[in-house]
């Protein structure tokens, strides 16, 4: 297959988008954006100064008092709008993800799709935005609820999922009457920058939206800043965890998704076909840098040979993984975001064996598919004989790698499933309801998959999260998101 | 070649459809005669392309959290579409109704392995797959 045409022929400065105008930096500091599949350098990103963040959070402040008097039916048409530039886009949009992320093509078009999904769910407000209402609460006195947006919303986002991350949250913040400012990844910041476009063409008045470059100081600042309302964050938990410290200091709302380590639980009545495929994409898809990955791969029951006839079924699938750039449409796998990100995993890699492992497919020398460097590449990688105090059984090391383990019943599963200090995306493949049901009652995950392996909410419903996965307490998507992004106001009236 | 990826089959049905659509405007350049018949064939043709791409875009994110993937060999669905000069009607037409019969098979193919997942591609599939009977009772009766 030929390499489908990128679309960043030359690597640029990327701007700001502040009130409106795309502003360059007048930061000295500027990092590379590079493409890990060829290496070469296809953006440049400002880290922004101190002074042009307080500029965002005050072109965004101005702009409240008449984006949350704009009528939500008028809001949701500028969405309407944004929708069909983005369908218009698609494709686009798609390459330049796979470009500044890794990811394949196939994988960036669902990327680009759930992202629009969110667009779409948002353009219904005037029906999610309404209150509630009881006449006579006491005779001739009436109650109501009324939701009314709050301010600012500032956004951190990951590297992994560049374009449809800040989009779990940008969305319905502008539906219900907020402004919005993004710190796109500076690993990936260029489809965030596209996205700012496509915001401008479809009409948000000056200082609705806006987008700052930068690292972790641009992120403190928005943290710090009084006239932010809330935050929302997707990363680490160690990370995750300081965000939500410092929102509750500074008094705002945060939804801080963190770290993983998902289960995928297979019960000896599981099926085997339909469930390995589900597993590559669990395990390997996104080269496992999603946080919804399977990273312990349990196979339950006291029987060798389901043990083994498994093990050497889902062995077979991953080592025929091609590996490869993601432009290249029989690519199955693209490299790693980052060489930092690589070294991490190899260094996981390296740990499960000193610490007793069996290695028993090694992704650390893989088949590349063309000719590319091999900075950023990993082939899949499984270690048998994993048990629950290696380091690899509860790190999340995100990247291509199964843990493989076994538990003797169901409830060892979900014991091993519950021992993790995670609670995101856990998963169980079984024919029987009743396993089915009793792992989605008792296992402690925001997230259950039921022979499904990335357990991914779609826009209409909340991105759920327990334990170190998640701070905070309503969730991005949906209705949470509704009420996250509005305070509700109760009005108790009489008239004399 | 093996076809394993969404994106590479929906390629190979984009491809054999542009394919399929050049070979009927050349019969009909040909084959006056029934040139309306195969223009219309062609233009089938590239409506398949619309219809496949818009179910494929629409249910893209099905495919990846369902772990989907294919196993189609490209190799059997190369398409007999080279006519020499001296290529007589009745040659042309059988290996119209040899190319429609490969198309049904790829197209069979495709929707019963994605049977399981992303609904909206093998319904599409599998109607393209039915239109080619169609297709094939018109070819066989320009043949008789």
């Amino acid at each position: 297959m030929a390499i489908l045409e990128e679309p960043i022929k030359e690597a640029i400065t990327l701007k700001n988008y502040i009130n409106g105008e795309w502003v360059e930096s007048k930061s000295s500091e500027v990092w590379d954006v590079i493409n890990p599949a060829t290496q070469k350098v296809i953006a440049r990103v400002p880290m922004s100064t101190r002074d042009e963040v307080e500029a965002a959070v005050r072109a965004a402040k101005d702009a409240f008092p008449d984006w949350r008097r704009t009528p939500p039916l008028a809001r949701a048409r500028c969405l309407f709008r944004l929708k069909e530039l983005l369908e218009e886009n698609f494709e686009r949009l798609s390459r330049i993800q796979t470009m500044e992320h890794g990811k394949t093509i196939d994988e960036s078009r669902g990327e680009t799709r759930r992202g629009i999904e969110m667009v779409e769910v948002a353009t219904g407000i005037p029906s999610l935005m309404m209150g509630y209402n009881l006449e006579d609460i006491a005779t001739g006195i009436d109650e109501y609820v009324i939701y009314q947006p709050l301010g600012v919303f500032g956004h951190i986002a990951p590297f992994n999922f560049p374009f449809m991350v800040p989009l779990w949250y940008s969305p319905f913040a502008l539906a219900t009457g907020n402004t919005f400012i993004v710190k796109p990844s500076p690993r990936d910041p260029i489809s965030q920058v596209k996205l700012a476009e496509l915001v401008e063409e479809a009409g948000f008045p000056p200082g609705v939206y806006n987008v700052v470059h930068g690292g972790a100081e641009v992120a403190s600042v928005l943290l710090e800043h009084p006239d932010i309302k809330g935050m929302t964050f997707v990363g680490t938990s160690k990370i995750g965890r300081e965000i939500y410290k410092k929102c509750g200091e500074t008094g705002k709302r945060a939804i801080v998704q963190g770290a993983a380590k998902n289960f995928m639980v297979v019960m000896p009545d599981a099926n085997v076909e339909a469930t390995i495929p589900a597993l590559m994409t669990s395990f390997f898809g996104n080269t496992g840098q999603r946080c919804l990955s399977g990273a312990n791969l349990v196979i339950v029951g006291k029987d060798d040979s389901f043990y083994q006839s498994f093990l050497e079924a889902f062995l077979e699938a991953a080592a025929k993984i091609k590996v490869g750039y993601g432009l290249d449409e029989s690519i199955q796998m693209g490299p790693m975001q980052s060489a930092d990100g690589k070294q991490r995993v190899s260094g996981y890699i390296e740990r499960g064996l000193a610490e007793g492992a069996k290695l028993i497919l090694d992704g650390r020398k893989p088949n590349i598919i063309g000719d590319y460097p091999d900075t950023c590449f990993l082939g899949p990688s499984v270690f048998e004989g994993v048990t629950p105090e290696m380091t690899i059984a509860r790190e999340e090391i995100f990247g291509p790698v199964a843990s493989v383990m076994r538990a003797a019943d169901l409830d060892e599963a979900i014991d091993l499933v519950n021992s993790s200090q995670y609670g995101n995306g856990n998963a169980i493949f079984t024919s029987s309801g009743k396993n089915a049901r009793e792992f989605q009652y008792r296992v402690e995950s925001g997230n259950v998959g039921i022979n499904i392996g990335i357990v991914a909410p779609m826009a209409f419903f909340p991105f759920g999260g327990m334990k170190d996965s998640f701070f905070g307490v309503l969730h991005g998507q949906g209705r949470d998101a509704i009420r996250f992004f509005t305070e509700s106001k109760v009005v108790i009236q009489r008239w004399l | 070649m093996g076809l394993n990826t969404a994106s590479e089959v929906i390629s190979l049905s984009r491809q054999l459809e542009e394919a399929g659509a050049r070979f009927y405007e050349e019969l009909a350049r040909r084959y006056p005669a029934h040139g309306e018949d195969f223009l219309s064939l062609a233009r089938e043709n590239k409506k398949n392309i619309v219809q496949i791409e818009r179910a494929y875009y629409g249910v893209i994110t099905d495919a990846l959290e369902g772990g989907f993937a294919f196993n189609i060999s490209q190799d059997e669905y190369a398409l007999p579409t080279e006519l020499a000069p001296e290529t007589s009607s009745e040659e042309a037409l059988a290996r119209a109704i040899e190319m429609e019969e490969k198309m049904r098979r790829f197209y069979a193919e495709a929707a019963e392995q994605s049977r399981s997942l992303m609904a909206d591609v093998p319904r599409v599939f599998a109607q393209i797959a039915r239109k080619r009977d169609g297709r094939l009772s018109t070819l066989k009766a320009l043949l008789a």
